[in-house]
């Protein structure tokens, strides 16, 4: 069982991007944590939010005592959040000229320019392209 | 708050979009969306708010506080909102399991806050600013509900804020305990536990 259903969940999500290796849903990867270690987080790591940092190292001092299937997805679970939130964060850096170019930006975190360049049809660089398919916003 | 070994609780992101188009309050969602509710459902359901409400949260605090230790409007059934203007705000209202009488989130409700961080974090969402709000059921001590329903508002926003990595200038959080009931006709209704998100703002 153990990693299968982290696979199960998370497969189809890359089969079905492969072409631009659109990283996993924030949704898909909590609920994999939810689903695989319920019962571990109750049992060693109760009082501990869903916080990355906290939950993750309560997790990894427990490893021990873990059900092989919490073992074998959590690491996994918590990397997916974060080659999202990466690849999210990486937008504004790989689109810069773009979102000059495309949307009139005139800052580095201006919100209104991002939007923009998420939904521009043309004139976007193909690197930029990739990259906002990659964040999962297209 | 919670009877069980579980609490309820029914955050209502209440994500107050300031410039978009503003969703009449008979449109905003009444009932939880979990099962066939998607990211983008909830961010359509998010979008749209016309005009910035004028949200002054610590005087909102201090208002509940201050309601709460008068025993003002003591009968649940006929209490009105202290916050009125969120109810007119594009919002959700979304239920989301504790540990009883904790701000900790149940595994359980680990995917509904992985949705709620796709949701906040939709290209069409992306210059707004929420705020989620913690409510009660009136069961038990009201000052311990309002108190309660603060932290797990908190909880919450932290999570969005540490594990997602969303903005915290774009969230802000808030406590109503049973002082805004979700279903003023059943004030003990597991209903009045959930939270909510509302789009109160955009970005400048």
């Amino acid at each position: 069982m153990n990693s299968m259903r982290f696979f199960m969940l998370v497969l189809p999500i890359l089969t079905s991007s492969s072409v631009s290796a659109e990283t996993i849903k924030f949704e898909d990867a909590a609920a994999v944590l939810g689903t695989s270690c319920a019962k571990d987080i109750d049992a060693s790591c109760r009082g501990v939010n869903f916080d990355s940092t906290r939950l993750k190292d309560c997790l990894t001092r427990n490893e021990d005592t873990m059900s092989a299937q919490c073992k074998a997805d959590y690491a996994r679970a918590f990397d997916a959040i974060q080659k999202r939130i990466a690849a999210r964060s990486a937008v504004p850096k790989i689109c810069g000229r773009d979102l000059i170019k495309v949307c009139g930006a005139v800052q580095k975190d201006d919100s209104g320019a991002l939007e923009c360049i998420l939904t521009a049809t043309r004139g976007v660089t193909a690197r930029c392209n990739q990259a906002i398919v990659e964040a999962g916003y297209r | 708050m919670g009877s069980g070994k579980q609490s309820c609780c029914a955050i209502a992101l209440l994500v107050v979009a300031l410039t978009c188009s503003m969703e009449p309050f008979a449109q905003a969602q009444q009932t939880p969306a979990h099962t066939g509710a998607t990211a983008e459902s909830w961010a359509t359901q998010l979008a749209g708010l016309q005009s910035p409400p004028d949200l002054d949260l610590p005087a909102l605090r201090q208002e509940a506080v201050a309601r709460v230790k008068a025993k003002a409007d003591g009968l649940p059934l006929k209490r009105p909102p202290i916050a009125s203007q969120l109810l007119t705000l594009p919002r959700l209202i979304i239920e989301i399991q504790f540990d009883e009488d904790t701000p900790i989130v149940r595994p359980e409700s680990y995917r509904t806050l992985g949705r709620i961080a796709d949701t906040l974090t939709h290209r069409s969402l992306l210059s707004n600013k929420f705020l989620i709000v913690g409510h009660a059921a009136a069961i038990g001590r009201r000052d311990y509900n309002l108190t309660l329903s603060q932290r797990r508002a908190d909880a919450v926003r932290d999570i969005l804020v540490n594990t997602f990595k969303i903005s915290p200038k774009r969230l802000q959080a808030i406590g109503l305990g049973e002082e805004q009931l979700l279903d003023a006709t059943h004030p003990a209704a597991a209903t009045n536990q959930r939270i909510q998100i509302a789009t109160v703002a955009r970005m400048p």
